[in-house]
């Protein structure tokens, strides 16, 4: 500790410029951050388009969206894709989920295992959902 | 020793209560109570209590029945105890190993080399951490399937088939121990170097001007100043090789078979898997007796008189 | 000055270090490979990495309740082990009647492992009602012989004139042991600290025996349920594994010097 005779140094300063002071405030910042990030984007979102093979927008596909739940997916929720083959799908509660196209006559497209940081976090799919079909 | 220079009081007219003296030895008695409570409760009554318990059939339900030696004889037929009480000694054994490693990387550590501080703590890194972490890492590392030393083993083409490590009734208790030294390592390293700072430089010096090659100075000089330090590491080696519950527990379970099975395993089991408490506490008695009996072999092992250094 | 090369020695402690290090490496890499953790061979770095087993781990199993129970445990440990050890040790400074008694009573008691007292432990626990809560918890771990000598032989090593000179000033005796010895015995209250969070933070067997239900759980008890609970290809586990060890590495890494000498003191006094 910085003796007052030798070293003119504030005695609040040698406290908190201390590694068992900064790291447990440096943790709790990051923490105290990632929480406001996470409450700010929990909506649980999924906005991605339907395209076919051609990679044409496809309009009214059913869109599902597949909860995991400890070993296997249960359905949860439907939309219709809109006119520009975009959904948005809403309340998605997990942290581990899937989604699926299909329409009548053209097939269904592959589930796409989407993987998030924290539950119901908002995201936006890269790639689009492929429908195989005619 | 702090001790007050005495009140004069003529004792006579003070009541005792109001004596300082009184005061004082109330004061101290206070202070020593509740760490006395807790021994007593903790310690000393469970022990006391245990050798009650290996006398008796105990039941949750009906008051305890005096059964004299019974649970003892069990003892001597019951396999299980044996087979616990061998491996128990097994790990006993190794801990030596691991203190005379350790005593090699400290002789490495205590040159004047840069960067001793961080080999110092990258060895010391696995002894703080939580065992039973430790014994999931380990468990994970001797995996029949895609552990490490089967991936190197079959690389290296030392084996055909992938070795079951704690499938195996021989490599299972190796592996448990290896897990241990890992573990272990650090922390001997650390004793036997505070010890080794603790020898003087002159020393050394003087012998190697009388002509002594290292390895004489090592034996006639590092070995017999360095003995408390390694009967300490021996004392908390056997120890804690001893109680390894965590370990084995996490790391096999006691199994295949009983081939891990140690003698602090076996007690949990009996007592808190068949409720067999009165037997437990019998082989409870066995295990502290045993325990005694390691402390007094460390303390010879090192040259008696708990490691002291005679100085003529 | 002894004239010796110097590589060698760095190359035996690279070796030994990496020996020491490879299995968190191991481990680690196993917690963020994205592909089945049982595909022979395995693979040195880790193919399609993610941390998505961290969030898995973090929603199926309540790590926040666990970790919460082992701090409130070790925290209660701490500082009864603070107080009961400084006053004992300090008890033990002073000249009394049965003061070799008491102190042979406490040598012996550091002759009895914790493992050995397990049965009649469990039952006192018992009797006295506090299965299943923090202080039957913390309780078995209020103070330590060790710690008890460590504060012992750093008041000791106060010199008596302060005392005296304290006392002709007139201060009390508990305003001395306050404002005097406890400051000087700092180094005696950071290896007691340090001794207790060990052995409260990775304390396995006696939760093991006590806790009954799963809220109560302390963090290696969950970590060792977890085992048991599902065969699965990823590496939830591990990354388990890694979320428990971190804060154990990080103190470590944060107090390294205050560790090392909190043991060997510790060791060497006892």
């Amino acid at each position: 500790m910085a003796d007052e005779d030798e070293f003119e140094r504030p005695r609040w300063k040698v406290w908190l410029v201390n590694r068992f002071v900064l790291t447990p405030v440096i943790i709790l910042a990051i923490a105290l951050g990632w929480d406001l990030y996470a409450s700010m984007n929990n909506d649980g979102l999924v906005v991605g388009r339907v395209i076919d093979a051609q990679g044409d927008p496809v309009a009214g596909a059913d869109v599902a969206l597949w909860i995991f739940n400890f070993t296997t997916f249960n359905e949860n929720k439907h939309v219709t894709s809109g006119p520009d083959g975009r959904f948005v799908i809403t309340g998605n509660p997990s942290h581990h989920i899937q989604v699926t196209a299909q329409k009548p006559g053209m097939g269904a497209s592959p589930r796409v295992p989407i993987r998030l940081y924290f539950r119901s976090q908002n995201v936006t799919l890269k790639e689009p959902l492929v429908l195989p079909g005619a | 020793m702090v001790t007050l220079a005495p009140e004069v009081e003529p004792a006579r007219r003070v009541p005792f209560a109001a004596r300082k003296s009184t005061r004082q030895a109330v004061l101290i008695w206070c202070f020593l109570a509740p760490s006395l409570l807790i021994f007593f409760l903790y310690r000393i009554l469970p022990l006391a209590w245990n050798v009650v318990l290996s006398f008796e059939a105990w039941s949750p339900l009906r008051p305890a029945v005096f059964i004299g030696l019974e649970n003892y004889e069990e003892m001597l037929t019951d396999d299980v105890f044996w087979e616990a009480l061998l491996n128990t000694l097994y790990i006993v054994a190794s801990a030596p190993v691991g203190i005379a490693i350790a005593l090699g990387l400290a002789l490495l550590v205590d040159t004047d080399i840069r960067g001793r501080n961080i080999y110092r703590t990258l060895i010391f890194l696995s002894y703080p951490l939580m065992t039973v972490a430790v014994a999931i890492i380990w468990r994970w590392m001797f995996d029949e399937r895609v552990g490490l030393f089967n991936y190197v083993a079959r690389s290296l083409h030392l084996v055909d088939a992938p070795i079951p490590f704690l499938n195996s009734f021989t490599w299972a208790l190796p592996s448990v121990i290896a897990a241990n030294i890992w573990q272990m390592l650090g922390f001997y390293m650390i004793i036997l170097l505070t010890g080794l700072q603790n020898i003087p430089g002159n020393l050394y010096e003087a012998a190697e001007i009388d002509g002594a090659n290292a390895v004489r100075r090592f034996l006639r000089i590092t070995l017999p100043l360095l003995r408390p330090s390694i009967f300490l590491c021996f004392v908390i080696g056997m120890l804690n090789s001893v109680t390894s519950f965590d370990l084995v527990y996490v790391m096999t379970g006691g199994g295949p078979g009983r081939a891990t099975e140690i003698l602090v395993t076996y007690i949990y089991k009996l007592g808190f898997v068949q409720t067999r408490f009165d037997y437990a506490g019998a082989v409870t008695v066995v295990f502290f007796v045993l325990l005694l009996v390691i402390a007094w072999a460390a303390n010879r092992l090192s040259g008696g008189n708990a490691g002291a250094v005679e100085r003529d | 000055m002894r004239r010796y090369p110097r590589w060698p020695i760095h190359l035996a402690l690279i070796l030994t270090s990496f020996v020491m290090l490879v299995p968190f490496y191991w481990v680690f890499k196993t917690s963020i490979s994205g592909e089945n953790i049982f595909n022979y061979p395995p693979s040195i770095i880790p193919r399609d990495p993610n941390l998505f087993y961290y969030v898995d781990v973090w929603y199926a199993i309540p790590f926040a309740r666990y970790f919460l129970n082992s701090v409130i445990v070790t925290v209660l440990t701490i500082a009864a082990n603070i107080l009961l050890n400084a006053m004992a040790g300090y008890a033990l400074t002073r000249g009394f009647r049965g003061k070799t008694f008491v102190l042979m009573l406490f040598l012996s008691c550091m002759m009895v492992p914790f493992q050995a007292t397990i049965i009649p432990a469990y039952l006192i626990t018992a009797k006295l009602g506090l299965l299943d809560s923090y202080l039957g918890l913390a309780l078995p771990q209020f103070s330590t012989i060790i710690c008890i000598f460590v504060f012992k032989a750093s008041f000791d090593a106060i010199p008596a004139s302060l005392i005296d000179a304290a006392k002709v000033d007139g201060l009390s005796e508990w305003r001395i042991i306050w404002t005097i010895m406890m400051p000087l015995a700092k180094s005696a209250m950071a290896t007691n600290v340090i001794l207790s969070f060990i052995w409260s933070w990775n304390n396995f067997l006696w939760p093991l025996i006590m806790t009954r239900s799963p809220e109560m759980q302390t963090l290696p008890l969950g970590l060792s349920r977890f085992l048991s609970y599902q065969e699965d290809t990823t590496g939830a586990l591990y990354a388990f594994c890694i979320m428990v060890l971190a804060p154990g590495i990080l103190l470590f890494l944060l107090a390294q010097k205050e560790f090392i000498q909190g043991l060997t003191s510790g060791a060497t006094k006892g």
